[in-house]
């Protein structure tokens, strides 16, 4: 036995090194390894041993698998460096090819804020780009939610290494809302205008099926002269019925977001139970779908906008929670998982 | 805030049936969490309304909504227990003024430790708090009812019974109730007694002053503390308790005496007996008087509200109302602090209004001003012309994962930090997109022979001067073939003459770390007008490789603000 071992390590030790290619390396680890590989054989004799041949042999056929197996992926390394040294040897070929008839498939949270979109450019409302890496004062401190604040409860905020541009830990963060748009709109617009702002938000949150730390948000910010709750249920309703349908019902209750006054929920009647009260609704009738309110005076002056000439609407929405209600997606994560089989059963339904 | 039905009883003769009770809240308040036959939970996260942080300041609410009246009266000054009789003072010094405006210590004597009665018992229970012994119930109890904390130390255990308010020095240290050693900073405030402090202000307790069996004495703590300094503290420590979420909220002078006297009459049940009290008082509190105008108020709910049903609703909230012309001088009670201006007073009125009664009222006005939406269409029809040579749409996380970092060798100092990440795998922001897109490839090639998809989003850069974000469309493809890049390259082609893009493509020299990311000639710069937006070509497949991918990767990734 002690004899057969040394054999097998001394002949397969040359072929692995003698080998050329990956495939013929396959071979050997299975001739060695496979089910009724040398070394697999040579296991299954050690019952017929006596104990002083095992105590001999069996650290020795540890050793020699051991090192056989090392030597197999030392030579795979090795076959695969060789590989890639020749990759120089390709050259670039851009000769066209064929494309396929058919069709690929838009993301459904895509589609989905496409529509949303569509359904307020038809208001006048037009899209604003806010920064997703923001300053504390723009993502809190000028929404009136000071530092220390109990409100901040609502936001549980990741924030950037930022000494290495001098500034002062935990001022730069990546925003938890888009709100972080309202008050750069002010600056940057005379009033009045309809914006509806778009995009990736984060928050620090563990994952789960219902938790994600990387979200989208929709939100409109909307500055006139003697806007109301009553325009902000209108808005509600437009949204809602867009999205649901005509048979959709809208009712606010009161809310509260520091920087609005007064500040409201917006719950739509239960989709699955309609209002008859449902596990999805918690008995209840309805689902809170969305936050909104009329923007807290403190906002519009840290804005530039003179409270006494001209109120605000701030209305949000997550649309991966809208979307997970429209679907009955169970999983948040689905959204961000690239996962083609799982986000191909949602794409076109809304076209 | 678990709000105990049987305890709520007994401070409000409902009008209404708890359901309606409980809707009404629902409607008109705050939103309700749980409803359980004991108790319905409010939903207080972020909530600026410390009155509903008392049983007191529900029961008020709860009759204000339901035109009920609530079965208790609010005592006179003097007829507390300690202004009726001439008691001496307990020692007591307040180092830190500004961070304690106001401080009480009563002292009682003659307890004897034992078991709550079963109502005391069930109170606590419904409202998610658990019976300790009788005497250290009575400070739940009154917490519960008056939003108050209160703190019983065992004055035996403090030295000289002399108490302290002040910041800790740094590197105190204080064993905590809960028997973790904390070691303290200058901006945490301690209560004291001459030694040792014996108490994280506000937060929780020591161990060392815990009421114990034995205890017969106690120093009874009642404080109004800095909202701010105690959420510093709680923050730090990780300790968020239902005293310290009252204490940031933020307390009253007269609640405070008031749950003062509710435990010294509690305690005297017991046996207790008061025999010294030391109040220091620095606090400042001043009613606000507000000005609501009639027609900013319907103006801004959007509906013509009667001015006598506006009158009337906020007097059943407790405020005092004084017509002036079309406006009103209003004073809200001394427990709703959250309210300051008239934007506040009208979200009172709204709600008992009722938010559900304000119709929908289409938008008026001239339409805005056109801003440049250029990016956004251009995005929109960049992704719909991709879809349309086969690709399929992925959105990934903003994060390079902890696989993504080795497989790509991706040298960490380019990369933007987050401070506070739940987990390794959050911890970069991604500078490029093609990596996550590569990572997503190799679990989709499970699934599927070939792989074709794109991202349009941001990518975040460490500049000079500081982050920067841009918007970058990246593709990556595997095939049947040996050479990806024929298919992605005529894709790119056609997309680009779809949509008119002037880029043009150019061989050029890979530096150090593009010699490891690409193939050493399967690589072409993407340029317009003699500037670098991006590139095209085959990812090296050792990178590939270690994704556990033996076919071969193309990709393309081009900043977008450029074209």
């Amino acid at each position: 036995m002690e004899n057969r071992l040394k054999i097998i390590y001394q002949d397969y030790l040359h072929k692995i090194q003698q080998t050329k290619d990956l495939k013929s390396l396959d071979e050997i680890f299975l001739a060695l390894f496979g089910k009724n590989g040398e070394i697999t054989l040579a296991t299954k004799e050690f019952p017929k041993l006596s104990k002083e041949e095992l105590k001999v042999v069996a650290p020795l056929l540890a050793k020699v698998k051991a090192e056989l197996e090392e030597a197999v992926t030392k030579r795979r390394e090795e076959i695969k460096e060789e590989g890639y040294q020749k990759l120089s040897e390709e050259k670039l070929d851009l000769t066209p090819v064929e494309l396929p008839r058919e069709k690929g498939h838009l993301h459904v949270i895509t589609t989905f804020e496409e529509e949303t979109v569509g359904l307020f450019q038809k208001l006048g409302f037009q899209r604003y780009d806010a920064p997703q890496i923001d300053s504390d004062d723009f993502n809190f401190s000028l929404l009136n939610i000071p530092e220390d604040h109990p409100a901040r409860d609502l936001w549980d905020t990741l924030y950037l290494d930022s000494e290495r541009f001098g500034i002062e830990p935990g001022k730069l963060l990546l925003r938890t809302h888009t709100s972080n748009s309202q008050v750069r709109i002010m600056r940057e617009h005379q009033p009045p205008f309809r914006m509806m702002v778009l995009g990736r938000c984060f928050r620090y949150e563990n994952l789960d099926a219902r938790h994600e730390h990387t979200f989208e948000q929709f939100e409109i910010v909307y500055v006139d002269k003697g806007l109301s709750m009553a325009n902000l249920q209108y808005l509600s309703e437009h949204l809602l019925k867009g999205i649901f349908g005509e048979e959709m019902k809208v009712r606010m209750t009161p809310g509260y977001y520091p920087f609005v006054e007064p500040g409201a929920g917006v719950d739509g009647l239960c989709i699955f139970c309609k209002g008859k009260g449902c596990k999805v609704c918690g008995g209840v009738g309805w689902l809170e779908l969305a936050g909104a309110g009329m923007i807290h005076p403190t906002v519009l002056k840290n804005g530039g906008i003179d409270p006494k000439i001209y109120s605000g609407i701030a209305w949000g929405f997550g649309p991966f929670r809208m979307l997970m209600l429209k679907y009955g997606i169970n999983d948040i994560r689905t959204f961000l998982s690239g996962n083609l089989k799982e986000l191909l059963k949602y794409e076109g339904e809304s076209k | 805030m678990k709000v105990s039905i049987g305890w709520l009883r007994e401070l409000v003769k409902l009008n209404t049936s708890i359901e309606k009770t409980i809707s009404s809240v629902d409607l008109k308040t705050i939103g309700v969490k749980e409803v359980t036959e004991n108790f319905f939970e409010l939903d207080m996260k972020g909530y600026n309304r410390a009155d509903l942080l008392s049983l007191r300041g529900v029961a008020y609410e709860v009759a204000a909504i339901t035109d009920s009246e609530v079965t208790f009266k609010e005592p006179q000054d003097s007829e507390f227990s300690w202004v009726k009789q001439k008691l001496p003072e307990t020692p007591v010094k307040v180092e830190t003024e500004e961070n304690c405006p106001l401080y009480c210590i009563a002292k009682i004597e003659g307890l004897k430790v034992g078991h709550s009665s079963p109502n005391w018992v069930k109170k606590l229970a419904d409202s998610g708090m658990r019976s300790v012994n009788n005497v250290a119930d009575v400070t739940n109890l009154v917490m519960l009812e008056y939003g108050q904390p209160t703190h019983a130390f065992d004055a035996e255990r403090v030295k000289d019974q002399t108490l302290i308010v002040r910041m800790a020095d740094t590197g105190e240290e204080l064993i905590t109730l809960d028997n973790k050693k904390r070691i303290l900073e200058p901006t945490d405030m301690v209560i004291a007694d001459p030694q040792k402090s014996v108490g994280l202000a506000g937060v929780m307790g020591g161990k060392d002053s815990e009421i114990s069996d034995n205890t017969t004495t106690i120093l009874l703590e009642a404080a109004i503390f800095n909202p701010t300094t105690i959420r510093r503290t709680a923050g730090r420590f990780n300790l968020p308790s239902e005293a310290s979420k009252r204490f940031q909220h933020g307390l009253t002078k007269v609640r405070l005496l008031q749950a003062v006297e509710a435990a010294i009459k509690m305690y005297k049940n017991l046996g207790g007996k008061l025999t010294a009290i030391t109040i220091i008082d620095h606090s400042q509190e001043q009613a606000k008087e507000i000005e609501v105008s009639h027609q900013k108020l319907n103006s801004l709910i959007g509906v013509d509200i009667k001015p006598d049903f506006v009158q009337s609703s906020l007097e059943k909230l407790h405020f005092q109302v004084e017509k002036v012309g079309e406006s009103w001088k209003v004073t809200p009670p001394y427990w709703r602090q959250d309210v300051e201006i008239e934007a506040d007073v009208i979200e009172e009125a709204a709600r008992m209004y009722g938010y559900e009664n304000i119709p929908p009222k289409k938008l008026t006005g001239e339409l805005p001003q056109k801003i440049d939406q250029g990016l956004f269409e251009f995005i929109s029809k960049l992704k719909q012309t991709l879809v349309d040579t086969g690709l399929d749409e992925i959105q990934t996380y903003s994060f390079f994962s902890t696989q993504v970092l080795k497989n790509f060798e991706v040298p960490k100092e380019r990369l933007l930090k987050v401070a506070n990440p739940m987990s390794a795998e959050t911890e970069y922001l991604r500078v490029r997109i093609a990596p996550n897109l590569v990572e997503k490839v190799a679990e989709n090639l499970k699934a599927f022979k070939e792989v074709g998809v794109f991202e349009v989003g941001k990518v975040y850069l460490p500049m000079e001067s500081g982050p920067s974000e841009k918007y970058v469309l990246s593709i990556t493809l595997v095939d049947e073939t040996t050479n990806p890049l024929r298919k992605l390259f005529s894709i790119w082609q056609k997309v680009s003459a779809d949509l008119g893009l002037k880029v043009t493509v150019e061989e050029g020299e890979q530096d150090a770390r593009e010699k490891v990311v690409f193939h050493p000639t399967r690589f072409i710069k993407l340029m317009v007008n003699g500037q670098d937006v991006g590139r095209l070509g085959e990812i090296h497949p050792r990178i590939i490789n270690r994704f556990g991918v033996e076919k071969r990767v193309a990709m393309l990734e081009i900043a977008l603000e450029q074209l």
